[in-house]
């Protein structure tokens, strides 16, 4: 009622010539009340002060793990939730960025940040120039294409070795650091990262919510018809894919600066699929509903250190779970039983 | 405004269309009529580079458009409906008629994932505008729902809807009132006299007579691929060579 009050005043307060122009119902042409904005409104802050209120501890460096898949989801979920392209060179992408980074920081000492802005630029010229190839490709035939690039630079990072340290991978990377500020402990680079995230989010969310995210869905649903209304089908999805590929390898650019080390592993197919299967637990049509997946597959990894053999098991058998009960995510499966709930409370109210 | 020239359209041996040429004039409301696989979705699909005809040309205001892709021809200022209404399923109604006004805005990826205040003007101008449309097509109490959850008559008004939000110069409809109630069907003859109003020319394939005789001042008849009658209403009522193809011949039998 308040938020229906709140929108009538605002409305009646709008110059006289926009009064003019939004002539008969005027309450309907402002913004709906974005339940994702207030949403992030609520939870950046309580994010934000979680560790003042908690304090230091070991939690931390789990958050800042969640905090760096996170990004890699968010990344994927734009591109496989919104665009419809199921790829699976995301670990790639990520490898990209958590080793360029370090190569040009350690053999150029070039400053992490001129470095980290530097490796985006090249993910982003990697995906344009796999985007533009692959694209053509739908459905199982893009995922193969898109597994092959990722087999590719998996090999690569391995073969390279006077570049990218082979095996052993590199170690003391040099930690961000903001003008003399260095980012070197779990607790100094949690704000970093959730300040990063968020923005990112929040870039998503609009995205999502605009002319660009109605082309994305449209190309999702049926290219063809999206193609009769003036929409470059081919460009759109080139430009997603370059997107979201960005948010991966800047993700991995993070995660190297933070742990000061990166080994192949960052780079395996495993992890492509594991961020995969993290946003269908989490809901793929649902950008907080990829986060919450990151973050429940990150908790129970650290938690259940004692059944590391049968993580697999675990996570084959969350999904399988998910599938039948929640088809569409955890998140929309909650959201439909707050739903239903609600209502039913409303008509028990009414009878 | 529309001119096709000798169009013929071969499928793999299959003659689909023969030599149909045929003019529609700015302002008109244009009928196409003929029994079933007489071709009549083929020239949709033709005209709008679903496929390019095998022979002949299609101008639209004194420029070739003959082999221009779908993605261009949305430029040019022509629209469709289907036949079977193609809507964006999981899209609302709004962001059906929302999506239609893509290619007439600008806002792109960083203008609207940052929010630029002009990207935010530009949004606020393509639900307006959406919102109009609608209420043309009565659906403005029906914008929040989901476009699949419509009943037939409204997925068709909401189709055309979409297409106008296009601001299509040409506007070519599929069988707009099959699967639409008498009611539906009257309301949507004064919608098609809104839509002319406007400045729209509208081509209309039909197989309601009552109702295309009653919009149309001119029809032209396709059977088998080829053009076998054009003129008024009254001219095609009369016509022997449509009554023969709707009714088929006498024969003798001895």
């Amino acid at each position: 009622m308040e938020a229906v009050n709140r929108k009538i005043t605002k409305s009646a307060s709008t110059s006289t010539l926009e009064g003019l122009m939004q002539s008969k119902d005027s309450s309907v042409t402002q913004e709906p009340l974005d339940k994702d904005k207030l949403a992030w409104v609520l939870i950046t802050p309580s994010i934000l002060f979680l560790p003042l209120v908690l304090g230091d501890g070991y939690y931390i460096n789990v958050m800042n793990f969640i905090a760096i898949y996170s990004i890699v989801a968010l990344g994927l979920c734009l591109l496989l939730g919104y665009g419809g392209q199921l790829s699976i060179s995301h670990s790639a992408f990520f490898a990209i960025g958590a080793y360029v980074s370090p190569i040009i920081c350690l053999r150029y000492g070039l400053h992490p940040l001129v470095a980290i802005v530097l490796s985006q630029g090249i993910a982003a010229i990697a995906a344009w120039g796999i985007g533009a190839v692959v694209l053509r490709l739908k459905g199982h035939y893009l995922a193969i294409a898109t597994l092959s690039f990722t087999i590719i630079i998996e090999v690569l990072i391995r073969e390279l070795d006077w570049l990218t340290g082979g095996l052993e991978g590199l170690s003391s990377i040099p930690p961000i650091s903001l003008g003399g500020f260095l980012i070197d402990s779990d607790w100094r680079f949690y704000f970093i990262i959730w300040s990063v995230v968020m923005l990112l989010l929040l870039f998503g969310l609009n995205l999502v919510n605009s002319r660009v995210g109605r082309i994305f869905r449209a190309i999702r649903e049926a290219e063809d018809i999206a193609s009769l209304f003036g929409a470059d089908v081919k460009k759109y999805k080139v430009k997603l894919f370059i997107l979201s590929s960005v948010y991966a390898s800047f993700a991995g650019s993070l995660y190297a600066h933070y742990i000061n080390f990166v080994c192949p592993a960052a780079g395996s197919i495993m992890f492509a699929i594991e961020i995969i299967l993290v946003i269908a637990i989490g809901g793929y049509t649902l950008l907080w509903g990829a986060m919450l997946g990151v973050a429940f597959i990150t908790i129970l990894n650290e938690y259940l250190v004692a059944l590391a053999e049968y993580k697999r098991t675990i996570y084959g058998l969350a999904l399988i779970l998910t599938m039948l009960f929640f088809p569409n995510g955890v998140l929309q499966g909650f959201k439909d039983f707050a739903r239903i709930l609600v209502q039913s409370l409303k008509k028990g109210a009414r009878t | 405004m529309l001119q096709l020239n000798r169009v013929t359209k071969n499928f793999a041996g299959l003659r689909a269309l023969s030599n149909v040429s045929f003019e529609v004039k700015e302002g008109a409301i244009k009928g196409l009529i003929g029994p079933n696989g007489a071709g009549k979705t083929t020239i949709f699909n033709v005209i709008t580079g679903v496929f390019p005809p095998s022979e002949g040309a299609i101008l639209f205001l004194d420029k070739d458009i003959t082999l221009q892709r779908p993605k261009e021809i949305a430029r040019v200022g022509i629209s469709r409906t289907f036949q079977k209404p193609h809507l964006f399923k999981s899209f609302t109604v709004w962001e059906n008629v929302m999506l239609g006004r893509h290619y007439r805005t600008k806002a792109e990826f960083f203008a609207c994932g940052l929010r630029y205040p002009w990207a935010k003007r530009e949004e606020r101008m393509i639900r307006e505008q959406g919102l109009g449309y609608l209420r043309m097509l009565r659906l403005a109490d029906k914008r929040d729902r989901i476009a699949n959850k419509l009943p037939m008559g409204e997925q068709r008004y909401l189709e055309v809807a979409r297409a106008l939000s296009t601001e299509p110069r040409l506007l070519l409809l599929d069988e707009p009132t099959s699967g639409l109630n008498d009611y539906e069907t009257d309301q949507f003859r004064d919608i098609l006299f809104e839509i002319r109003d406007m400045g729209v020319t509208l081509l209309v394939i039909e197989h309601h007579m009552k109702f295309i005789m009653s919009v149309c001042e001119e029809i032209v008849v396709l059977n088998f691929g080829a053009k076998i009658a054009e003129g008024s209403p009254e001219e095609i009522q009369h016509s022997p060579e449509v009554i023969e193809a709707y009714l088929g011949v006498e024969e003798e039998i001895d």
